[in-house]
């Protein structure tokens, strides 16, 4: 085949391939516009719209510079393809063109750096928050620790895991670590990513205009149920969250008499308290029901039950607690509606009773986790998750109507 | 060592006897003499047998991070998916990312080194070709150990990058990590030997009159590529010797309960792993310096600025480690610093781009696969180059780290950048190294299927990561998926689909090879009107390379023997063709050429350090056997001079077979 | 890079070997080789300096060190780059016996520096600061052992080179072959000179 018939053939191709990334461009924004949970150019706070702002910028940039550049490469090919000229004359470059085209990005990326800079140290900042949430990362599950604070009616410290429970229009100082490897926090609807590292604790600020669910979940590498390790950030009203910090910290209310719940309540004591604490819980002899869970979990920490009703996930928020409508219901629900949904929790007529259940039956065939009795040499014999408990079928029925009562 | 640097008698003559050249090896072993069969391939010091051993390591193991590759993509093909445990898909990402980076990216980057810098810069070998060999089997010893793994308990689970504390005996209990930091020490320190080995030989063996400003743009880049292995690969073996002595002896340094700091791996491994990316991609960046000018008929545009660009990116390379750290808690001060010096980066880089496309702007350009390949890497990198510009601005990166963007972002730099460059390099090369043409047709096809099968794989995984699909993760749920035809779902289909297309277009590539192994057609001397020293030789070069070593007067030297300036025009006029160059080297072919001779020692010396490695594992006893080993082949080595014998070597007019000191 | 290259090079197997730089092969690469051993280093002390002051088990280094003794110590090895610039002056004068006697004190003298430490060691780990006992006791061995594999791997090069030398097996130029070994010899040195004044001087 001789050079020409061949370039003209491929001249063909160039053009495709201009269309070809032009329908990708198209493809590429149609993409962008659907509404996926996570999605990162969906700010719904002051700290993410700050990163959105940077984001359209840079992004905005790169696809004017990756324009012009996709012309260049199409009008160089096709106008320069072999169509029998003269080798060309063997010139080395032009200096003046060559400092000119180093200068031009230079300056683009000043100017980007420049807001760089400034949107750096604005994220960083953490004298103007209002209200402190600790947050806890081990394998795989966020616990969230509420230190006394006076002025949100915190008395007593709040402990809870799977939903990070925020007053909306508020900024949050979050204060990261984590209990074994290091773990990441991220709610793109609020804020970046910030990396929870064990010895340490990071800062990092959430911000949410209004009452609403935001997803999110653990980005840095974390182990065997990295994937199984989310989490969500509920915003509130500021009457609503004090309503749910009234609720968080309400006395236990113990089982009905004679009720199926009082017989799981039995199995619990049995069971789920070597790591599970619920606080007032008591045990048959009128003494506290105080869980250990640092002497059977390598990380020391199980997620604190006393509320467990009142969120609405479990197992490192990956599976949930309310049947698909219901669920649906608080998910889609107006902010102005979203609070009161919130805090109605977990009825029974809305327990996702199927996933909780094969819970019980057997956590680690659930979500995987180093629960083999026979494997945990590394770990003096610590678990890194829930173990399987061979709970028999009447326990699985007992234990599931004590757990509604927790609310 | 060198094959220069023979016994010299003039200085020692006064003192000493003459120096004592023993016929044998060690004891009563003779040197290894086979010039063909697989002992001539083993025991070679050959630059030229070690850069295709090199290459058809690197292609296994492209074919085997490949698979896992795709097993990766079936699990995510659809949502909560069952194909591969948790457990198995942990270890699926880590040795693809270890196996692609460290058993294919960079050997195969060395096997182009190791055949063409020597050959571009008119010398006979590298400075020393022991130490070469020696190089070469360190790798293939070392991704045996890291790949042995899987048969021994399970290959390591805990990422490429590896982070504390999960890489700790406690977190990641199987033998896997241990492979892996074996492994990689033992092929870290082949690169060392091979990075050290080829900067002498750039720096010192040089032609007459090649001039470093007239060094081939490709070996300016590999010498940069040493240049940061040299000093990034030693941090690394810093932070894994650190993490060995944690998981073999109990050292503590990762042990956050003693007080100990995770991100001390993060910054030994950054420190290593970001100059590690331009040791990835300035080789290919190399290759398509010489492919573009060759097929534009054009010299590459503004040579000094692409080389100074490019050792810019080397130097540069190593202060924007951090970048990979924006979401670790560095702090403001650090992340500000680090952004800023990140976006610097781009610069050198951009430069690169608008270099290539001016070289073929006013050209005369022939679209051969080479040159498809080449232009694909200028239009993949450059979207590669700008959404890593996206996420030089940290707070930006925030979102977009560790999300398939990223992995997006990663995979147009290095399969875009990299692997089109390497192939770029198999296409134009391949008639030098084996005498034979490519199939062009097929080689269309494998660039069409490839370019379409790469951006469809990593094409979607840029809007994934915007929609806020982490990375690493074994399943992706329908709860995070979110709603309307182009969520989750429809992108991760559309990427496992095009992995498959991808796969696809390396098969035809391997296909080509085995056809024109076959029945491939003889290539002719100079079949691209090439421009560089490597073609004023016969294809596959002598084992000696050069009947005759070129005297260099200008850059792209053997384009000018061919082509003069019409003073009028400014056109080239042809005066001579390849052929005729070639012929008139080969009719003043220099007589008394020494080449250094075969020896066992550098492979032996390889298995040995394997084996003493995987006594750290399973005890004592296999320790001492391989030290025995090191010890009875460092003896041997250094006891053995590089030339066999004082009997020279004139090549057979014409013939390129030959016996190597048959009476060694 | 000097460009005035010097193209002898491929004047393969006549005499001198001149190179592009003029700086023989084995020079050029020792040099590179020391280059890559200073990050090696550099990473070495910088997770000493991180972690000296982390005790939570075993001895403080402030309670164990023995600042006279090291002090000697060190001072033998320095004594030790004299002893080894005297053994490479010797072989550019290309006297043997002078050149073997040296390399013997100097290969000596760095063979008490190992066995300085040895002994320091062992004193150590009689006090309690085992390998594993904290953060600092890690990297402490760790640095130091692997300064002292390199002093050891230096006195086998230094005893190796003389037996050379002796049997007239020197492949290549003799008082290179020295000259090379100093310089790795001397490197080992300075590094020695950096890790005592960080390690031992400052207090933690």
């Amino acid at each position: 085949m001789s050079r020409h018939a061949m370039s003209a053939r491929n001249a063909h191709r160039v053009r495709a391939l201009a269309i070809t990334k032009l329908v990708g461009a198209s493809i590429f924004l149609a993409g962008c516009a659907k509404d996926a949970p996570q999605d990162v150019f969906q700010p719904k706070g002051e700290n993410a719209a700050d990163i959105n702002n940077l984001q359209y910028m840079v992004f905005g940039i790169a696809g004017v510079v990756g324009v012009i550049m996709t012309v260049l490469f199409v009008v160089t090919m096709t106008k320069f393809r072999d169509k029998g000229q003269p080798i060309p004359e063997q010139s080395h470059g032009k200096p003046a063109l060559e400092i000119t085209l180093t200068i031009i990005p230079a300056l683009i990326l000043s100017v980007v750096g420049v807001f760089t800079f400034r949107g750096v140290f604005d994220l960083a900042e953490t004298k103007d928050t209002e209200l402190v949430i600790n947050v806890t990362g081990q394998q795989w599950w966020w616990e969230y620790d509420y230190p006394v604070q006076g002025d949100w009616g915190i008395d007593k410290p709040i402990i809870t895991s799977g939903q990070l429970v925020m007053p909306a229009g508020t900024k949050v100082l979050i204060r990261e670590t984590s209990r074994d490897v290091i773990h990441s926090y991220w709610i793109p609807a609020l804020n970046g990513k910030r990396d929870a590292v064990p010895g340490r604790i990071h800062t990092l600020r959430l911000h949410a205009d209004n009452p609403g669910i935001y997803a999110g979940q653990c980005t840095e590498f974390c182990g065997l149920s990295h994937g199984n390790m989310r989490m969500e950030a509920v915003a509130l009203s500021k009457e609503d969250f004090a309503t749910w910090v009234t609720n968080q910290q309400a006395a236990y209310k113990e089982p009905e008499k004679d009720s199926l719940a009082e017989q799981g309540e039995a199995v619990f004591l049995n069971q789920c308290v070597r790591c599970h604490q619920v606080n007032g819980l008591k045990k048959a002899d009128g003494t506290a029901a105080i869980a250990a869970p640092d002497e059977n979990v390598y990380a020391g920490a199980a997620p604190n039950l006393s509320k467990f009703m009142s969120r609405n996930t479990f197992a490192g928020a990956t599976w949930d607690l309310l049947k698909k409508d219901c669920r649906g219901n608080v998910w889609d629900a107006k902010s102005e509606e979203f609070g009161a949904k919130y805090l109605e929790g977990v009825s029974a007529d809305c327990l996702n009773e199927v996933d909780l259940r094969r819970w019980l039956r057997n956590a680690p065939a659930m979500k995987p986790m180093y629960a083999d009795p026979t494997k945990l040499e590394p770990t003096d014999g610590k678990y890194r998750g829930m173990p399987y408990l061979a709970l028999s079928e009447s326990d699985i029925d007992k234990l599931v109507a004590y757990l509604l009562t927790l609310k | 060592m060198a094959i220069i640097e023979r016994p010299s008698t003039e200085l020692e003559v006064s003192i000493t006897p003459s120096v004592v050249v023993p016929s044998t090896t060690l004891g009563n072993l003779r040197r290894p003499v086979q010039s063909t069969g697989w002992k001539s391939w083993l025991f070679t010091v050959d630059h030229k047998k070690i850069g295709i051993m090199y290459g058809v390591f690197a292609m296994i193991f492209f074919i085997i991070g490949g698979v896992e590759a795709l097993l990766m993509r079936l699990q995510l093909a659809a949502p909560d998916g069952k194909a591969l445990s948790a457990d198995l898909y942990n270890q699926m990402f880590t040795m693809h990312g270890t196996t692609m980076v460290f058993l294919f990216a960079m050997p195969m980057a060395a096997a182009f080194a190791n055949y063409f810098l020597p050959l571009q810069i008119g010398a006979r070998d590298v400075a020393f070709p022991r130490m070469n060999a020696l190089g070469l089997w360190f790798l293939v010893v070392g991704g045996l150990v890291l790949n042995a793994a899987w048969f021994l308990g399970g290959a390591a689970d805990g990422g490429w990058f590896m982070y504390a504390p999960n890489s700790g005996p406690v977190f990641s209990p199987s033998n896997g990590v241990d492979f892996w930091t074996l492994g990689l020490q033992i092929a870290g320190l082949g690169s060392l030997i091979g990075s050290i080995n080829l900067i002498v030989t750039v720096l010192n063996m040089r032609a007459p009159g090649m001039t470093m400003m007239k060094l081939p743009v490709f070996t300016w880049m590999i010498l940069v590529v040493q240049f940061l292995l040299v000093f990034s690969l030693p941090v690394i073996t810093v932070a894994l010797v650190l993490l060995m002595f944690q998981r073999s002896f109990g050292a503590t340094f990762f042990d956050v309960a003693q007080g100990a700091d995770p991100l001390l791996w993060q910054h030994l491994f950054w420190i290593f792993g970001h100059p590690e990316v331009y040791v990835l991609i300035l080789p290919a960046f190399g290759i398509i310096s010489e492919v573009l000018p060759t097929f534009s008929r054009k010299p590459l545009f503004g040579y000094p600025f692409v080389v100074f660009s490019g050792a810019a990116i080397g130097f540069v390379g190593f202060g924007v480690w951090a970048h990979h750290m924006f979401a670790a808690g560095l702090g403001p001060v650090s992340v500000a610093v680090f952004s800023i010096a990140t976006m610097a980066i781009a610069i050198p880089t951009g430069v690169k781009i608008f270099n290539w496309t001016l070289t073929m702007w006013g050209g005369k350009i022939w679209f051969t696969t080479a040159m498809k390949f080449a232009i694909g890497l200028v239009v993949l990198f450059t979207i590669g180059g700008l959404s890593g510009v996206t996420h030089s601005v940290a707070p930006s990166d925030t979102q977009q780290t560790d999300t398939y963007y990223i992995v997006a972002h990663f995979h147009y730099v290095l399969f875009g950048g990299m692997v089109f460059g390497l192939f770029s390099g198999f296409y134009y090369w391949w008639p030098k190294m084996f005498g034979k043409m490519l199939n062009e047709r097929l080689g269309s096809w494998n660039f069409w299927l490839m370019f379409i099968g790469m951006n469809m794989t990593f094409g979607p995984m840029h809007i994934l990561g915007l929609q806020g699909q982490p990375r690493r993760m074994y399943v992706w749920t329908e709860a995070r998926a979110g709603e309307g035809f182009f969520n989750f779902g429809f992108w991760n289909l559309i990427s496992s689909i095009g992995s498959f297309v991808l796969a696809l277009s390396v098969l035809l590539f391997l296909i080509n090879v085995v056809q024109t192994a076959r029945k491939g057609k003889q290539a002719p001397l100079d079949p691209w009107d090439a421009r560089t020293l490597e073609w004023i030789t016969t294809s596959p070069p002598k084992e000696h390379n050069f009947d005759r070593i070129p005297t260099v007067h200008h850059l792209d030297e053997f384009f000018h023997r061919k082509y003069v300036e019409d003073e009028a025009t400014h056109t080239m006029k042809a005066i001579a063709t390849g052929e005729e160059i070639v012929r008139n080297e080969e009719a003043n072919a220099e007589s008394h050429i020494h080449l250094p001779s075969a020896s066992y020692w550098p492979l032996v010396l390889a298995i040995g350090v394997g084996v003493l490695g995987l006594g750290v594992l399973y005890g004592v006893p296999i320790m001492v056997l391989g030290a025995a080993i090191v010890l009875l082949s460092s003896f041997g080595w250094v006891m053995e001079p590089s030339v066999a014998e004082d009997s020279d070597y004139d090549p057979p007019a014409g013939g390129t077979s030959k016996e190597l000191a048959s009476h060694g | 890079m000097a460009d005035t290259a010097v193209h002898a090079a491929h004047d393969v197997g006549h005499g001198a070997h001149v190179t592009s730089t003029g700086l023989s092969n084995n020079k050029l690469a020792m040099w590179l080789f020391l280059g890559s051993e200073c990050l090696l280093f550099g990473g070495l002390i910088s997770t000493y300096m991180l972690y000296r002051g982390r005790v939570a088990n075993g001895p403080h280094p402030n309670q164990i060190y023995d600042i006279p003794f090291t002090s000697v110590s060190s001072f033998v090895l320095l004594m030790s780059s004299l002893t080894m610039v005297l053994a490479v002056s010797a072989a550019q004068r290309r006297n043997d016996q002078q050149t073997n006697l040296w390399l013997t004190v100097t290969a000596l003298l760095g063979a008490t520096f190992v066995g300085g430490q040895v002994y320091e060691f062992t004193a150590f780990y009689r006090e309690g600061l085992g390998f594993t006992t904290s953060l600092f006791s890690s990297s402490f061995y760790t640095l130091t052992g692997f300064h002292g594999v390199h002093v050891t791997v230096g006195v086998i090069m230094l005893l190796v080179t003389r037996s050379i030398i002796q049997k007239n097996r020197v492949t290549g130029d003799k008082a290179e072959s020295v000259e090379i070994v100093g310089l790795y010899w001397h490197f080992v040195d300075v590094v020695w000179i950096i890790i005592f004044t960080l390690v031992y001087l400052i207090p933690a």
